[in-house]
């Protein structure tokens, strides 16, 4: 946890040429595309552009897919086998990773780890490297700087990128695993100037405040009756895209699905609270049975609910789910109006 | 990766409820499998997926796992056709219990509706199997109607003791020519036989509707929140506090629960 940064500096050539390595070593190398984080094939794909809004989703996939099997089963007469799933924990680099997007697997280490510990998620993202690049653009919808964090961020980031000119970057080595990641590239860094990349760093413009995450948490308290809800639930559509593009969102489902009339598998797959059927009971007896309370629970799982039982904010402030929502929904909106 | 059992006896309690007794194919599961009174179970019908019951059986006779369940959906009904000799799946125990040391020396009073009686049914074998523990036992269970009344045979066996009071009931117009127990709703029978609250502990569980007249009863005899245990049901899937579908505001039933007092259910969001 202690570990000191290092500030070094990359040519672009030769970031390049170290993802070329990466790819040829076998490894996936992630880096955000047009719609969403693509696995980078060649080279020459890669854009490091510190200026792009966030991808429509986020990387969360590769730690946490939106289906995965967690055990195989055989049925023969009345006899059951169960056979265990083997969880190919490959490395996986992501270049170019949004502030927004690199505290995510941080924040949901939380969750995957109280009590019972996810060996799925946790196996995968030991083998992740994350190389987060400062964010130097935002829209209507971003407000990272309500919930903590920044355009220059480098929270849950291994290795961060600051862009100096056109064909240098400033090289943060921020972890360990970082650190061990850069090591046999050493030939490409030099030394690097603190000062000079700070300098970058804060003449970055960075989305205006929109509301005090704290003062929010405690009228969340005092409000979960409140006509506020329903005026929301009146407009919402249930569809739950907004926690599919969420790179923090991690609510599942866990079905069985036969392939033939004796095996089958059970699968653990993406489901979101904003469904109808998510929590209703077989007696036809629903809790949240209309969409004003399902909204409430999302706005108070991440704002209140998760920062009370972990102490962080579920929400990274990426404003995908406003960007996507098809009826305007914007949550840095509703939360900013989460006051008397 | 849940634990294999074989379903070892299947007893029919009632038209639409169903009890298996299981046995843990695994010799070593069978003897580190541990549980307290009011702990649930996921049990898996392979190919249809899980469902949650609590486990109805005592942990004071380990012999064989018991559970209950009323058939309704996907999951329920594929157990449903399961035969004796047929392998299930079990993944648990998980969440909290009924404290029933801090209740030695303590007069209990059970009160059950219909399914309800399972859980409690795992806290009145284990009190009865300590029974010099505790003070004066009570049970009050009904159902609506005298082919609803699941455990027969271990209500039987509870009524031919000295050291329990027992009384059954079922909704009026749900009586057969020969019932001899009593016809009427639960929170009606409980007033008329007024049990004292003087040192008790209540034991609740039904259909919400039965807590809901039950409740303010039990105020009226002078029972305070705090000393009415009851269980919360909410649907689970993960029973680990990671699916999140479980919640009631920051609680999760799953892991916080599944046993709450009516003081503790008091303060949650009312959104259950
Ligand atoms: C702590 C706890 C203890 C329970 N104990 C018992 C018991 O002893 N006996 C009994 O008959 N019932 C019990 N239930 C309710 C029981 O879990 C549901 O009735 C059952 O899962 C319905 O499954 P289904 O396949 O018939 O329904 P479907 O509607 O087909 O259900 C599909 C899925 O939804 C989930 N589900 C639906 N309703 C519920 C519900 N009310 N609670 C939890 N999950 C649900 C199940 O995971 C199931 O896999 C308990 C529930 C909880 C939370
Ligand atoms: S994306 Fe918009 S409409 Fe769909 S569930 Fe989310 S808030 Fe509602
Ligand atoms: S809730 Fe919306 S803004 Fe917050 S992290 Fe999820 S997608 Fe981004
Ligand atoms: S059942 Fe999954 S969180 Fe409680």
């Amino acid at each position: 946890m202690s570990f000191k940064m290092e500030e070094k500096i990359i040519s672009k050539d030769d970031l390049l040429k170290l993802c070329g390595d990466v790819i040829a070593k076998g490894h996936t190398l992630l880096a955000p595309g047009i719609a969403e984080y693509e696995q980078v094939k060649d080279v020459s794909q890669i854009r490091l552009d510190s200026s792009a809004l966030p991808t429509k989703t986020s990387y969360k996939s590769y730690v946490f897919p939106k289906a995965e099997p967690i055990l195989y089963y055989k049925r023969s007469k009345s006899d059951v086998q169960l056979i265990d799933v083997d969880v190919n924990g490959k490395k996986i680099v992501v270049l170019g990773a949004k502030p927004c997007d690199t505290n995510s697997i941080n924040i949901l280490k939380h969750l995957f780890n109280w009590d019972y510990e996810d060996e799925f998620f946790n196996l995968r993202q030991k083998h992740f490297v994350i190389i987060g690049l400062m964010c130097s653009s935002f829209d209507e919808y971003c407000f990272c700087t309500s919930v903590g964090s920044s355009p220059v961020s480098e929270e849950g980031s291994d290795l961060f990128l600051i862009p100096i000119n056109e064909d240098k970057f400033a090289l943060r080595i921020i972890t360990e695993k970082g650190k061990e990641f850069i090591e046999p590239y050493s030939e490409f860094l030099k030394d690097g100037d603190e000062a000079k990349s700070n300098a970058v760093l804060e003449s970055i413009k960075k989305p205006e405040v929109a509301f005090d995450s704290k003062q929010v948490h405690e009228w969340l308290g005092d409000n979960f009756e409140n006509p506020k809800w329903e005026g929301i639930g009146n407009v919402c559509l249930s569809c739950a895209q907004c926690a599919f593009v969420c790179p923090v969102c991690h609510c599942f489902d866990l079905v069985d699905e036969d392939y033939s009339y004796s095996e089958g598998r059970r699968m653990k797959n993406w489901d979101g609270c904003q469904f109808g059927h998510f929590t209703l009971h077989a007696s036809g007896h629903n809790p949240r049975d209309i969409q004003s309370k399902r909204y409430r629970q999302r706005v108070n799982h991440k704002f209140r609910y998760y920062v009370d039982k972990f102490g962080e904010i579920l929400c990274t402030g990426c404003g995908r789910c406003s960007r996507g929502c098809p009826v305007s929904i914007d949550i840095k909106e509703i939360v900013s109006n989460c006051k008397d | 990766m849940p634990h294999l059992a074989e379903i070892r006896e299947i007893i029919d309690e009632s038209p639409d409820t169903r009890t298996f007794r299981l046995m843990f194919k695994d010799a070593g599961t069978a003897e580190s499998f541990d549980f307290k009174a009011g702990q649930f179970a996921e049990y898996s019908a392979f190919g249809d997926g899980e469902s949650t019951f609590c486990i109805a059986s005592s942990p004071t006779r380990k012999d064989l796992i018991e559970c209950s369940f009323k058939v309704y959906g996907k999951v329920t009904q594929s157990l449903q056709r399961l035969n004796v000799g047929d392998t299930i799946g079990i993944r648990g125990p998980y969440g909290n219990w009924f404290p029933l040391d801090e209740l030695k020396g303590k007069n209990l009073l059970f009160i059950a509706g219909g399914i309800g009686l399972a859980p409690v049914r795992c806290v009145i074998e284990n009190v009865l199997d300590k029974r010099e523990d505790y003070k004066n036992v009570s049970i009050v269970y009904g159902a609506r109607s005298v082919s609803d009344l699941i455990y027969k045979q271990e209500i039987r066996e509870w009524k031919s003791r000295t050291d329990v009071s027992v009384i059954v009931t079922v909704d009026p117009g749900g009586e057969t020519p020969g019932w001899d127990g009593e016809v009427g709703f639960v929170p009606a029978v409980i007033e008329k036989s007024a049990p004292t609250s003087e040192n008790t502990a209540v034991i609740l569980c039904g259909p919400p509707v039965m807590i809901k007249f039950t409740m303010p009863v039990l105020t009226n005899l002078g029972f305070k929140d705090e000393d009415v245990y009851t269980t919360l049901e909410n649907r689970m899937k993960c029973g680990l506090g990671k699916c999140g579908r479980c919640n009631i505001g920051n609680v999760y039933v799953c892991k916080d629960g599944p046993v709450f007092t009516y003081a503790q259910i008091k303060k949650l969001p009312q959104e259950f």
